[in-house]
């Protein structure tokens, strides 16, 4: 008894820690040490499919850059965001400005993603405590509770991971009722040196059959050794051409 | 009977005094209550309205609850023409409205930045009229930012300053810009001083990509008091996705804190009015009560009951009447210099402006349909006031009353 | 001799009863009124202002200078703890509160809401105000995660009790931090800042959060026993920004004054109509008995028995009349104070004035002595001209004349 008990005990603690070394794993794959994306966005409202470009540089948890690309009228606008907080810099009007808390958690140029999103998208594995829920071959379902002190808004996050590639092919948001929120749908799994990453992501709310966001990743780069002047405020202007 | 009424009201002076007096102030104090209350709430939801509300204003649905640029007008021009055709609209314009960030060198504010018709606002709203310092919009005014006080002390700025803006487009892009602040209102409503800016349409539709959409319409009519009926008429022109509302609706708050304020000067009124009526009643009363013998006398030479109740009823109705004929010319008259001329109470829009009073004027309500009620009400309470000594009286038998003391 | 003239007074005050009934009606009718009206005016004026006082600024607040106008955490005081220390040592202050407030973002999974983080001490504000009696919903309790609510901001964000919120705002340092709390109670205080846009954190917790340090805070709020505390308290911290409830509320002090006036035009009004009342009443009383009083004069009966005798039924009646005003009055007020008037139908529009739905009385004694002040004076008023009559009465004629 004594013996299966502990057998139990180390079992669940296994599951517990595999659980945590998926979503890591997860993680590292989306990020890398340094990572740089060229990547495309359609975002679908009102009837009105829009598009548009970017790059995106970052590096750990706490520091990122995003230059927009397309469309023209747009192109050079530059966004900095370092330990939680966010400026952003506009070409047309030659000014940097700090975005205050309460924009940061609108929804980002319209799409369904907020800033908050781009900003605090790393907390997963600080933020959630996983829970394997559903095994079917490769793929590993995990539930994503937030802990007890975590600042998220999200009631759960239930993600399918492949664990061929430890990248994700869906993930549910539920809110604090338990009702889902939006989807997001990850396809065209592609390999990069050690990494490997879905390279068509689709974000769908629950709520609204009409509206969603598509992101296209072009070009990845891990761990190339992005220079530190794009974690800085002067970089917002020199780079923004 | 009649003329024994009068004979009867010209020999017991006193009571016919006191009635006359009493019904007088009565008459008087009423009409002149009802009129100043009435006058004040809509002074202050017709400034209210004037300042930026309309009277009608024709929204996309969910608009006003959900908000955002799903729920924009889409082709405006073609509704404001529907809209131009119907009777009863004095005026009409569209606004297109956003959420965005104001900053000046040190210091952001989140704005309503919302894109006018300089001209066709200036006979809509009063935002023109609230100018302190520099000048309104114009159709051709570009870049200039017309600004509330509140909002230019917060920003830290001043005439002339550069202000950068950045919020989203119609279409949800991106947009960025910088404004000139030209010049500077003051409503006198803190929250929409400290809030709301304003653009010309003209240059803010290029940047937002907001041509002939809007956030919604509003509408001036005619005459306030058939707001309902023309609402009706744009309604039927509307296509199904929109809604047109009247202040009514779009006021909802404002239009009931008015009606409590009503339900209370009528209970003071009630008031007056009960205490007014025992006082007329028992001077009715004495009055009666000294003439028990004479209507004794009366009965036994065989006036019926009927009779008696028609002269005391012809002897209340000819005093109410001739304090009425005075007081309601009177009354009526303060009622009307005073909805013309209003009464001016320095300071009080200062008082109130967190509530949206931008007026230290009251103005009286001026109408005969007003002053016909309250008339017929002073008449109803007087004639109630007989029945109790008319009871009285029947209550003795007519030899007995011929002989009371 | 009194005696006897109390007795004839009694018994004249009846000798018509119907009209001295009348009368008294009257008079209880018209005073009852106008008490429910009054306490129910009051009783508004009142519960705005105590609501007002006890969820925020209590009699006096002290913040550090420019807070108030930028709303900024830079502007806090720095020796809060000390100030604190020092008003509770002081004479006529009775309760203390430190409060830290910081303005923000609250948000949840599908809404996000301008809102504004304030710390406090449950311990201290239920001494200061009784915290715990504008609860609406849920329980009064402040733990570690557990935040509480006011009930428009609830509604703003669609929470309920259990529901978690997330609020975001910048620290001392500028950055912004976030944190997730659980909601344990939904309060209703009718101060509309309040209800519309606060949500209610432990003061140490908040301390911590926003990085401040142990003796900071944003507004020190007193409620003393004697107003005149304010005007020590302003002397004593020149430094800083005390503003007394009515300098930070002139609505209110506005409204107090508009409501005495308010009900002195009443008082007044109704006052003069009781006396015209009483008047007729006592002046056809004297005319119907002018014989009899000629026969007392007459028989040698000295005018100032006759005077006496007419006070007193004068006196009589008001009297009669007020307690039937002051026992009606007061039920009408008690029920009014207990249950209230329910204008549930215009809910919105009251609470955006910062009144609840129903609207309660409150009873002062000086109702009653006032209005019991008021009528008699009207009733011996009103029976002086009526005594002028007899004095300048013949009484041989008087008895001769049959009528």
């Amino acid at each position: 008894m004594k013996y299966f008990l502990a057998l139990f005990v180390t079992f669940t603690l296994l599951a517990a820690d595999e659980a945590h070394e998926i979503i890591k794993k997860l993680d590292e794959n989306m990020r890398g040490e340094s990572i740089y994306m060229s990547l495309s966005m359609k975002i679908l409202s009102m009837k009105h499919l829009r598009e548009m470009r970017l790059e995106s540089y970052s590096q750990g948890t706490k520091k990122s850059f995003v230059k927009i690309l397309y469309p023209p009228k747009d192109r050079g606008i530059t966004f900095l965001s370092l330990e939680n907080q966010m400026w952003q810099y506009v070409p047309k009007i030659e000014r940097v400005i700090k975005i205050p808390p309460s924009m940061m958690l609108q929804n980002w140029m319209g799409s369904n993603i907020t800033n908050d999103d781009m900003v605090r998208q790393s907390s997963i594995v600080e933020d959630y405590e996983p829970k394997i829920i559903q095994k079917s071959g490769t793929v590993v379902t995990i539930e994503l509770t937030p802990k007890e002190d975590a600042a998220v808004v999200w009631g759960k996050i239930i993600t399918n991971i492949d664990t061929a590639t430890y990248t994700s092919n869906k993930d549910i948001f539920y809110d604090d009722e338990g009702k889902e929120v939006r989807v997001f749908l990850y396809e065209k799994v592609k390999k990069f040196g050690k990494y490997y990453i879905p390279t068509y992501w689709k974000i769908q709310p629950s709520d609204k059959e009409d509206s969603y966001t598509e992101i296209l990743i072009d070009e990845v780069q891990y761990d190339s050794g992005i220079s530190q002047e794009y974690f800085k405020k002067s970089a917002l202007k020199r780079f923004s051409r | 009977m009649f003329s024994f009424a009068l004979k009867n009201i010209l020999f017991y002076k006193g009571r016919s005094l006191t009635t006359f007096v009493l019904t007088f102030v009565s008459t008087l104090l009423f009409v002149v209550y009802v009129s100043m209350m009435d006058g004040s709430h809509k002074s202050m939801l017709q400034n209210a309205i004037k300042i930026y509300t309309g009277a009608i204003e024709i929204y996309h649905k969910d608009y006003r609850d959900i908000g955002g640029n799903e729920y924009l007008i889409q082709d405006t021009s073609a509704i404001l023409k529907k809209i131009s055709q119907i009777e009863g609209v004095e005026a009409y314009t569209s606004r297109y409205e956003t959420f965005g960030l104001l900053s000046s060198k040190n210091n952001s504010a989140a704005s309503m930045v919302a894109g006018i018709e300089p001209e066709k606002e200036k006979s809509l709203s009063s935002i023109s009229e609230a100018l302190t310092e520099g000048e309104f919009l114009t159709e051709k005014s570009g870049n200039c930012i017309y600004m509330g006080v509140e909002l230019v002390k917060k920003l830290k700025v001043k005439l002339a300053d550069e202000v950068a803006f950045i919020g989203a487009a119609s279409d949800n892009s991106f947009a960025a810009d910088i404004f000139r602040v030209c010049g500077i209102f003051k409503t006198g409503s803190f929250e929409f001083d400290l809030s709301t800016s304003f653009l010309s349409r003209d240059y803010f539709d290029t940047l937002m990509l907001s041509k002939n959409k809007a956030s919604y319409i509003t509408i001036k009519v005619d005459d306030l008091e058939h707001v309902e009926a023309v609402n009706e008429k744009i309604a039927r022109v509307l296509d199904d996705n929109l809604e047109s509302l009247t202040w009514k609706t779009l006021m909802k708050t404002m239009v009931e804190a008015m009606e409590v304020d009503s339900i209370f000067g009528y209970i003071s009124l009630a008031l007056f009015l009960v205490v007014i009526f025992f006082v007329i009643m028992i001077y009715g009363f004495i009055n009666v009560s000294s003439r028990i013998k004479e209507f004794g006398v009366l009965r036994c030479v065989g006036i019926s009951n009927s009779n008696i109740f028609s002269l005391l009823f012809y002897e209340i109705f000819i005093l109410s009447t001739l304090a009425i004929a005075v007081a309601a010319p009177i009354g009526g008259y303060i009622c009307y210099y005073y909805s013309i001329n209003p009464i001016v109470i320095e300071g009080i829009a200062e008082m109130y402006k967190d509530y949206g009073i931008i007026s230290d004027e009251i103005p009286f309500d001026f109408s005969v349909f007003t002053l016909a009620w309250n008339i017929l009400l002073i008449y109803v309470l007087n004639f109630l006031s007989i029945l109790y000594p008319y009871f009285y009286i029947n209550s003795f038998r007519p030899i007995e009353a011929s002989r009371h003391v | 001799m009194f005696r006897l003239m109390l007795k004839m007074a009694w018994k004249n005050s009846f000798a018509r009863p119907a009209r001295t009934v009348l009368l008294i009606i009257m008079i209880a009718v018209s005073m009852s009124m106008m008490l429910g009206i009054q306490g129910l005016y009051d009783g508004m004026a009142l519960n705005i202002a105590d609501k007002n006082k006890r969820s925020d600024s209590g009699d006096v607040s002290i913040f550090a200078q420019e807070y108030r106008i930028n709303k900024d955490i830079k502007f806090r005081i720095k020796n809060a703890l000390e100030i604190k220390k020092e008003l509770q040592a002081m004479n006529g202050v009775k309760a203390v509160a430190l409060r830290i407030n910081a303005d923000g973002l609250a948000s949840t999974a599908r809404k996000s809401s301008f809102a504004q983080i304030r710390g406090i001490d449950l311990a201290e504000e239920e001494l200061f105000g009784k915290f715990s009696a504008f609860l609406k919903e849920g329980e009064i309790r402040l733990d570690k995660k557990s935040a509480i609510i006011g009930i428009e901001l609830a509604k703003t964000l669609k929470v309920g009790i259990g529901s978690k919120v997330i609020f975001s705002t910048q620290d001392t340092r500028g950055e912004i931090n976030s944190v997730a709390l659980k909601i344990s109670a939904v309060i209703q205080t009718t101060n509309i800042i309040l209800d519309s846009s606060t949500v209610f954190v432990d003061l140490k917790k908040l301390r911590t959060f926003l990085g401040l340090k142990k003796e900071e805070a944003t507004q020190i709020s007193v409620m003393c026993e004697d107003q005149a505390v304010i005007e020590d308290l302003k002397i004593k911290y020149q430094a800083l920004d005390v503003k007394s409830f009515f300098e930070l509320q002139p609505m209110m002090q506005m409204m107090e004054e508009m409501m005495l006036i308010f009900n002195s035009i009443t008082f007044f009004i109704v006052m003069s109509v009781v006396f015209v009342g009483i008047f007729g009443v006592m002046y056809v009383s004297v005319l119907d008995r002018i014989r009899e009083f000629g026969i007392m004069l007459g028989i040698g009966m000295q005018y100032r028995y006759i005077r006496m005798q007419i006070f007193l039924e004068a006196i009589f009646i008001g009297a009669i009349g007020y307690i039937g005003g002051a026992l009606i009055g007061l039920f009408l007020l008690m029920y009014l104070r207990e249950y209230g008037l329910d204008f549930s139908s215009f809910a919105d529009a009251l609470e955006m004035w910062g009144y609840e739905a129903v609207i309660y009385g409150t009873i002062k004694v000086s109702y009653f002595t006032t209005t019991f002040l008021a009528i008699i004076s009207a009733s011996v008023l009103s029976v002086l001209i009526p005594l002028r009559k007899i004095k300048k009465l013949n009484p041989i004629e008087v008895i001769k004349a049959d009528k």
